[in-house]
């Protein structure tokens, strides 16, 4: 069997980093439709 | 493409990031084309039922498979793959998935997904580490197969490839299986409940604990209905929130038992952290600040407001299906024989009817309404 490079860290510091961006945008983009910044009507 | 073309097709390339951006691009086209036919497909076929029920999750998917087909014949798939970003688009869905359930909803049903997450988990995995060993498979993939059927596909694999120091084909390998077998379970699934006849929660319970990847569990528990989807998003979260604790339990048996080598990193709480899901904490979050606020606005107005935070929402979970759509390669499946898409599928079955039963016995007289 050929010894092949296992997963590097990065891929799973990428999935990480994602979950944090996910919950930062998501959270962001809750509290702009809330103030109203983005209001009803806006998103097609 | 060889690898003279491929170097003379990079030597043109300006800068890498180009190609991912236009990756995102081609998702943005494609979901836009989706919401279209969503809001329109209705009104052009008017009076048929068919056209009416179709709804997002199939446009998207066979979109973003369209998309996949041409793309790949015109042999840049692989290079604006960076912009396919499922796992992002998901979990940004999921964080504004969190503003439209009630904290109450999520507190309630905690406690039944939580066992029912801890038993279908345990079981399904013991199951198909079992069934990986009689059939003779690398114990590295067992535990990839083991991670991705019994938990959340795909990112259970990376993180059990992490822990157990797996090959990138092997990962590669897990991942395929895991969208070969999510993306017809999309539509089985939601049809099979309907001709069970089970209840949206049961239904949503059944999805959550059984689809294995995040994207075709929302997919599915769309096609159910939102009562089924908040239900089948609940049971999914707890699962994925347990990624952490298998991932420490792997990491320790290949570290004491399997391979036994010197420097191994030691479980620690700091590596369940690290392992941890931290959209949940996004998912939750949400909620719990959609649920403050409704009590401080008029019923009507936080009605129109949650609900342009779902049309956010339906935007991100199109740009997660379309993504599924364009990822989804058949190639890595053919390299591996049959042993381990046999193991995936028996253990898959097992998944299934233990899933079912658990909903039925945790979720039946439930409500999320």
């Amino acid at each position: 069997m050929s010894t092949q490079e296992p997963p590097t860290s990065g891929e799973s510091r990428t999935a990480l980093n994602e979950d944090w961006a996910a919950t930062i945008v998501g959270l962001v983009l809750l509290v702009l439709v809330i103030t109203g910044v983005i209001p009803t009507g806006l998103v097609p | 493409m060889s690898t003279e073309q491929s170097t003379r097709a990079e030597s043109r390339t300006p800068a890498a990031w180009h190609w991912p951006v236009a990756g995102v691009l081609v998702v943005l086209l494609l979901g836009a084309a989706t919401r279209l036919l969503d809001k329109n497909v209705a009104a052009w076929f008017a009076g048929s039922g068919l056209a009416k029920a179709i709804e997002f999750p199939v446009y998207a998917i066979i979109l973003g498979l369209l998309g996949n087909a041409v793309l790949t014949a015109a042999g840049v798939r692989d290079r604006l793959s960076g912009g396919f970003r499922t796992e992002f688009f998901i979990k940004t869905g999921l964080v504004l998935l969190g503003a439209s359930i009630n904290l109450k909803l999520i507190v309630t049903a905690a406690g039944p997904a939580i066992v029912q997450a801890i038993v279908l988990i345990s079981t399904v995995f013991l199951f198909t580490w079992w069934l990986g060993g009689k059939l003779g498979l690398d114990d590295r993939l067992r535990a990839l197969l083991s991670a991705a059927v019994s938990i959340c596909g795909v990112s259970a694999a990376i993180a059990a490839a992490g822990a157990v120091q797996a090959r990138r084909e092997q990962l590669a390998y897990s991942a395929s299986l895991v969208i070969a077998f999510a993306l017809p379970s999309i539509f089985i699934l939601p049809a099979l409940a309907s001709a069970l006849g089970l209840s949206p929660e049961v239904a949503g319970a059944w999805i959550g604990g059984n689809i294995d990847t995040t994207a075709a569990v929302t997919a599915a528990g769309t096609l159910v209905g939102e009562n089924a989807l908040a239900i089948a998003t609940i049971v999914k979260v707890t699962q994925n929130a347990l990624i952490g604790v298998v991932v420490v339990a792997l990491t320790a048996w290949f570290a004491f038992r399997v391979e036994r080598t010197a420097g191994s990193p030691r479980p620690s709480v700091a590596e369940l952290w690290r392992r941890f899901p931290k959209f949940v904490l996004g998912f939750v979050a949400a909620s719990v600040i959609a649920t403050w606020w409704l009590t401080t606005v008029p019923a009507a107005e936080g009605k129109a407001v949650i609900g342009v935070a779902n049309d956010l929402r339906t935007w991100f979970l199109i740009l997660a299906f379309v993504s599924i759509g364009l990822e989804f390669r058949v190639a890595s499946l053919k390299d591996a024989g049959w042993r381990p898409v046999g193991v995936f599928a028996a253990a898959t079955v097992v998944n299934v009817v233990v899933a079912l039963v658990l909903a039925a016995l945790l979720f039946s007289g439930f409500s999320a309404g």
